[in-house]
């Protein structure tokens, strides 16, 4: 074991630590603590927790590489992850606040009264996390394989194990307070070598402030070297691609049964509100980063690294390409290196730029760290998810109503363990890179749940028919596409991973038309969903508001 | 329990959808606008920032925006919320620990 594999190995057991600690000292002692942390968090840490929640193996390790390969192109991944909280914020999480309910199918379920729907909805939630979770289980794969210089899906085994043991404990509470501290640790990681190399580069520690004449410099050798210019717009696909793949994006954040239940955790609408403008503050500083971290990576390379001789390749190449990650293709010209001769995995920009820019042995530590930070806290959140539709929508909801609370804890443990095991051995052979993996969740998500939601809280005629029929269309839809579109059948450009646009709209369509062509919705139900356009204080009741204003209960 | 105008409710509704469309309708413009323009203003040669003008919009002019508009809506729901007399303490008392099913 080398020096470099001691102090990351170090680094990411202290906060090992750390986490542990923290769940163990906020373990769930009931129900409510589990799933929503008895609804206590304020909004500041709640978006922290959210940004910890959310940002994922696919942000920390897959984007800034997807960027750095694709350029212009890459930066769909950039605003739809990031739009995609406008359209949350604004149009449903608040009102799924009022609603108060534990999880998303059991809103479903509830608001349409049908407990078809909510089975529907709980078995889409089911798939759209364990696609999630695949793609988190195969970052920390990479994280682990490089670590220990071993074929990255031994990596993944080892991490399902870790995280399977980590995330059983915790429950919602626990999970909340380590994803702030994740949060803070991954934030730090992703940071730091960028400023550093800033420095390198610039002369000034701002990457955000500097990157943008790396990034026009980046053209300029592109030219020099025959490639399409590193900012060109839609030279990996087409508008239609981008466009689709950000809508799909966007949606599809709106439409996470993991992130809208971070939206239950606070106590009203309104800190629904600034759960939501903070968690993008907090989100916003690793996405406005993640081009940084691109253009530098790409500049590092194109400087010190193409053109050196072949049979003296840097000693970082290596590593890496025991894990399979990086291929050296000796076109032989000349004996040197040129950018074409290197395959470069997106997935190892984040974790390889730090050595390549040579920044020191803890700095390359406190990326592996944040990585895994990065990959456990979605997946302790998507795990929490996954048992929550199984523990308490399908078992408790439907099948035995009847359970004690110690029963419902016990098969929510059940259900998170049994979940990482399936998923890790999913996660052993990926059918694509991590974002594109991530991408497809974000689409199931989008073309199951968005006009689902969206219309449940903002269209009283809507009825249980039309959301039945709009999440399996949605849901069938966007399947189909991406396996066709997988399989080379491509309508308008539009790859495998815009595939949420049909699915949206497909949904959209039907919801509408099977609500209007079907019998209204029961009065009760039509008042619930009005009652959600106002504050938790009025209530809607028979065509008229009530304020209460009373001081006491 | 006091009983609000029908007018009233219906324009605090109102002032609040209103507020959601306008907000929307600026993040819409410098995502999804920006890029269905992309390559006549790459084309054009325009710069922010130091980096072409279309690529700065995609990697910090939109997610900026993006920020600035949810904490716009933050402030101003509340200030609409303030103007029609809800009371965000009695907010939490009435919503306390949500539906326990």
């Amino acid at each position: 074991m080398d020096q470099q594999t001691l102090v990351s190995l170090s680094l990411i057991l202290v906060t090992f630590a750390i986490y542990i600690g923290i769940s163990f000292y906020h373990r769930a002692k009931a129900t409510s603590d589990f799933y929503v942390a008895s609804r206590g968090i304020p909004p500041m840490w709640n978006g922290m927790a959210i940004g910890g929640d959310w940002m994922s193996a696919a942000s920390f390790i897959g984007m800034a590489g997807t960027v750095m390969l694709m350029g212009y192109d890459g930066l769909a991944y950039i605003m739809g992850w990031t739009g995609g909280y406008l359209l949350l914020t604004f149009l449903l999480a608040p009102q799924l606040r009022k609603y108060g309910r534990f999880t998303v199918p059991e809103f479903i379920g509830d608001r349409f009264d049908n407990n078809f729907a909510r089975l529907i909805a709980a078995l889409a939630t089911i798939i759209i996390s364990f696609t999630y979770l695949i793609g988190q289980l195969s970052g920390s794969g990479v994280v682990i394989g490089r670590l220990l210089s071993i074929p990255s899906w031994v990596g993944v085994l080892i991490g399902v194990f870790i995280i399977a043991i980590y995330a059983t404990l915790g429950g919602m509470k626990g999970v909340t307070w380590t994803q702030v501290a994740q949060y803070l640790i991954l934030i730090t990681a992703y940071i730091i070598p960028i400023v550093f190399i800033s420095l390198q580069v610039s002369g000034n520690p701002l990457p955000w402030l500097t990157y943008g004449s790396v990034v026009d410099e980046l053209g300029a050798i592109d030219r020099e070297i025959g490639l399409t210019e590193y900012f060109a717009p839609f030279d990996e696909g087409s508008r239609a691609q981008f466009i689709a793949l950000l809508f799909t994006l966007m949606v599809g954040t709106a439409a996470l049964p993991h992130v809208i239940v971070r939206f239950y955790t606070v106590s009203t609408m309104k800190a629904a509100r600034w759960s939501g403008a903070w968690a993008l503050l907090f989100i916003g500083i690793l996405y406005l980063s993640a081009p940084a971290y691109a253009a530098f990576s790409r500049f590092t390379i194109m400087n010190d690294v193409v053109g050196e001789p072949l049979d003296e390749l840097p000693g970082w190449t290596e590593p890496w390409v025991n894990t399979g990650l990086l291929e050296v293709a000796a076109s032989g010209q000349q004996g040197v290196l040129t950018w074409q001769d290197l395959v470069i995995d997106p997935d190892i920009v984040v974790m390889a730029t730090p050595e390549i820019a040579n920044l020191g042995t803890f700095v390359i530590g406190l990326i592996a760290a944040g990585a895994m930070a990065a990959a456990l806290s979605t997946a302790g959140g998507l795990l929490i998810t996954v048992s929550s539709s199984f523990a308490h929508d399908i078992y408790y909801r439907l099948i035995n109503p009847k359970a004690s609370d110690r029963k419902r804890l016990k098969t929510g443990r059940i259900a998170i363990f049994t979940a990482t095991i399936v998923a890790g051995l999913l996660a052993l052979d990926p059918p694509g890179v991590i974002t594109q993996i991530v991408a497809w969740a974000f689409a199931i998500a989008g073309g199951t749940f968005f006009p689902v939601l969206f219309l449940g809280v903002w269209w009283s005629r809507m009825n249980a028919k039309g959301a039945i029929a709009g999440m399996l269309g949605g849901l069938l839809t966007t399947l189909s596409y991406i396996f066709l579109a997988m399989n080379g059948f491509i309508l308008f450009g539009i790859e495998d991973t815009g595939a949420g646009l049909f699915g949206v709209t497909v949904n959209f369509i039907l919801v509408v038309l099977v609500s209007k062509l079907t019998e209204e919705p029961p009065q009760h139900l039509k008042e619930e969903a009005i009652n959600l356009r106002y504050p938790e204080q009025m209530t809607y009741k028979d065509g008229e508001v009530w304020i209460d204003d009373s001081s006491e209960k | 329990m006091r009983k609000v105008e029908k007018e009233v409710a219906d324009r605090y509704f109102k002032a609040r959808v209103k507020l959601i469309v306008f907000l929307l309708a600026i993040g819409f413009s410098v995502s999804f606008g920006v890029v269905f323009f992309a390559q006549p203003i790459y084309e054009s040669g325009l710069y922010m920032m130091d980096m072409p003008a279309h690529y700065y919009m995609a990697a910090q002019g939109a997610v900026a925006t993006f920020i600035v508009l949810l904490f716009i809506k933050a402030f101003v729901n509340d200030w609409i919320d303030k103007k029609f007399g809800v009371n965000e303490s009695r907010n939490e008392q009435i919503s306390g620990g949500g539906h326990e099913h």
